[in-house]
């Protein structure tokens, strides 16, 4: 194929298809022909702001980062995989062995990073992935939740990263999984799909819990708590519903400054943890757990657009429903020349 | 003595002498003369306001929890101690079979029965009754004073040693440099800190801290008119970084961040110093709702932990380190009173200084009829 296409994102709300180089790639690069890309709030947030929090897009910039793909081309080195095999992409990519929060983290769309909507990506021949994957959520969950068998969760904020960790959750085993959110639509697609209990907050009271039988301490206490809505009255909430000794984890990025009740924090010497993106690990576990049916992606993608229409598909992730009124969940893009039916 | 002096809190701001039972003690017991008593913020705050949290004073009660004395009868289990032993008592009563009790994180017990905390009678008072094992003999180079400084040690062990999982050669700052911020530096450098950071708004306490235990110290610029808290936090670490040094990763990263004065400027800033990765915990208690960036605190995937008074091993701990020398707790002392003073004690406490102007660290009442010069 001639050309690569991108999505490049010029400013705040001008976002305009252009072509840019095809990536040269190293002796430990591969280049993937990007055949899929789901968008991330975090992408809608670039678009609309122009920056998420300190990274500022300084420059224009290619959106994207959940992506997968066909090997195009291997460097020398690479042994793990081949042209023609079908591949996850992990969009990270760090010179040294610990992940994340490495200072030098070359992360897709992240500026000043070109992301994936494009016809080619480059990454290191280790951050390609033989099989789909489901990304940060394992790592929340079971990295930093630390969850063990019959724990029991909750969840806050029913978007897609919400419901995955409702399913790894369930897959590694949780007694109890509860989706909270306020919107019912969300609620009723997280109960059919991996939440045992739902609850739809009416107003902020600390009695809140005893609706659903929660305590403090013992087998009904709710071991973790993930927060993945970023919105104050939910990390709240979720503060107070943690057991005594138990760990929060806050996934969602909202808005910065969160007042919480710190009394909480110390009487039940809770363990707060920021989870950021993914780590070592984090990418071959929720393969396997999609590869085993234990956890299901594929109802959560409920839109579909070609590369041609990445515009439009930002509009409606935006929006939050399509202009037929159907909610969004995962909106995923096909890459240029690929039909969005093709899997 | 058949009888027992206590001092009460009858409600806010009511304080008096009166005569209580002597305690009956079980079989796995020990009835403990009381001789030194610490005050804490905590039972300042009881009696200036008759609550914390959701912790109600509602029927009179004795104040005081941070002790030491000698152990004045055993019940007939009671193997660890005997009569005529100097004690340091460790507060708070567990259950011992929940959850929280069995899985080694007593402070945690939603059945504890602790000191000062209502209902339960406090140490202020001639006499005191505990479980055996919480009563730790002392040794011969530790005084009956330093046996009461074991309880804001212990907690300073909890939150530096055991939350904040501190390691040899790692680098700490505190926040506040009350006796339990003295305290946390104390036990950082007694562990094999590289650094230890002292953080307050008054000088000559941070002047304590230097020659007390920091390697460090740092006096935030005031705050301008109108600045916002966070704002002022943003500006407070830039300033903390380049005056002392310090990157968000590397050598000259901060491992462990603790707070100490439960104020929210100090908490703000604090997670913005801690390393990429790091700790911070919570050990000072200031007003519940604080307002913290919890974009720093996702992007640096801090782990961010509550403290809680102190768990299993660290009254042990805390009595090592002070019976070793690597902890000296006696220049906290500032301040003592007799029995018979006690509420000038608390209004000394309160003040942060005496009427000579001699700041507060930790003043201490001794017990019913024991002189305050008595070791």
């Amino acid at each position: 194929m001639s050309g690569n296409p991108s999505f490049v994102l010029e400013g705040i709300l001008d976002a305009t298809f252009q072509q840019m180089p095809v990536p040269e790639i190293d002796a430990n690069e591969v280049l993937v022909e990007v055949k899929k890309t789901g968008i991330c709030g975090t992408d809608v947030h670039f678009l609309v702001h122009g920056h998420v929090g300190d990274f500022i897009v300084e420059k224009p910039m290619v959106l994207g980062h959940e992506s997968a793909g066909i090997v195009a081309k291997v460097g020398p080195g690479v042994t793990n995989v081949k042209v023609g095999d079908r591949v996850a992409m992990e969009p990270a990519a760090n010179a040294k062995l610990a992940k994340r929060i490495c200072p030098d983290l070359v992360c897709a769309a992240t500026p000043p990073t070109d992301g994936t909507l494009s016809r080619y990506y480059r990454l290191p021949s280790d951050l390609a992935y033989p099989l789909p994957p489901n990304l940060s959520l394992v790592h929340a969950v079971s990295k930093l939740g630390a969850l063990q068998s019959n724990q029991s969760v909750a969840v806050f904020g029913c978007g897609p990263v919400g419901l995955l960790c409702m399913a790894v959750a369930k897959a590694l085993g949780a007694s109890r999984v509860i989706a909270v959110d306020v919107v019912p639509d969300r609620l009723e697609f997280a109960k059919a799909y991996a939440a045992t209990d739902t609850f739809l907050p009416s107003f902020m009271d600390k009695d809140e819990s005893g609706k659903l039988g929660i305590t403090e301490h013992g087998p009904r206490a709710i071991d973790l708590v993930l927060d993945a809505s970023g919105a104050k009255v939910a990390i709240q909430t979720g503060i107070r519903i943690a057991k005594s000794g138990g760990t929060f984890v806050q996934v969602g990025i909202g808005n910065r400054d969160i007042t919480i009740d710190m009394f909480s924090v110390l009487c039940k010497e809770l363990v707060l943890r920021g989870s950021l993106r993914y780590g070592p690990g984090d990418y071959p576990l929720p393969i396997a757990l999609v590869a085993s049916g234990k956890v299901d992606v594929k109802s959560l993608v409920s839109h579909r657009f070609p590369f041609v229409q990445a515009c439009e598909a930002f509009e409606v992730t935006r929006n939050g429903k399509s202009p037929d009124g159907k909610g969004v969940i995962k909106v995923v893009i096909s890459g240029p020349d690929v039909d969005i039916n093709e899997i | 003595m058949s009888d027992n002096p206590s001092f009460v809190l009858k409600g806010v701001l009511d304080v008096e002498i009166q005569q209580k039972p002597v305690p009956e003690i079980d079989r796995n017991e020990v009835l403990v003369e009381v001789k030194k008593t610490g005050i804490c913020g905590s039972d300042v705050h009881f009696l200036v306001h008759g609550r914390i949290g959701d912790f109600v004073v509602e029927k009179p009660m004795v104040l005081g929890h941070e002790a030491a004395g000698v152990v004045s009868k055993v019940g007939s289990s009671v193997t660890n101690v005997k009569v005529g032993d100097r004690v340091a008592m460790e507060p708070g009563a567990t259950c011992r079979k929940c959850e929280a009790c069995k899985e080694g994180r007593y402070q945690l017990c939603p059945d504890v029965i602790f000191a000062a905390t209502p209902p339960t009678d406090g140490t202020l008072a001639r006499y005191y009754r505990l479980p055996s094992d919480l009563a730790y003999p002392l040794p011969p180079n530790l005084s009956l004073e330093d046996g009461a400084m074991m309880e804001p040690l212990s907690v300073a062990v909890h939150a530096v040693s055991k939350l904040g999982a501190l390691r040899s050669n790692q680098s700490v700052a505190v926040f506040g440099c009350g006796p339990v911020g003295l305290l946390c530096m104390a036990v950082a450098k007694a562990l094999g800190a590289s650094r230890v950071i002292a953080v307050d708004i008054v000088p000559s306490r941070l002047e304590f801290a230097k020659a007390y235990a920091a390697t460090d110290v740092f006096l935030p610029p005031p705050m301008e008119k109108d600045e916002s808290r966070v704002a002022f936090s943003i500006r407070n670490a830039q300033a903390m970084k380049e005056k002392l040094g310090i990157a968000d990763r590397g050598p000259q990263a901060i491992d462990l961040v603790l707070d100490a004065s439960g104020a929210e400027v100090s908490i703000q800033t604090g997670i913005r110093i801690v390393k990429s990765g790091g700790t911070f915990v919570q050990v000072g208690m200031g007003n519940p709702n604080v307002n913290i960036d919890m974009f720093v605190v996702i992007c640096k995937e801090l782990v961010i932990k509550g403290s809680f008074r102190y768990g299993p091993g660290d009254y042990p701990l805390a009595i090592a380190l002070a019976t070793s020398g690597k902890v000296d707790v006696k220049p906290l002392v500032s301040h003592r009173f007799p029995f018979t003073q006690a509420r000038e004690a608390f209004e000394t406490t309160r003040n942060g200084k005496s009427p000579d102007g001699k700041g507060v660290i930790k003043a201490i009442i001794s017990g019913p009829d024991v002189d305050i010069n008595e070791a």
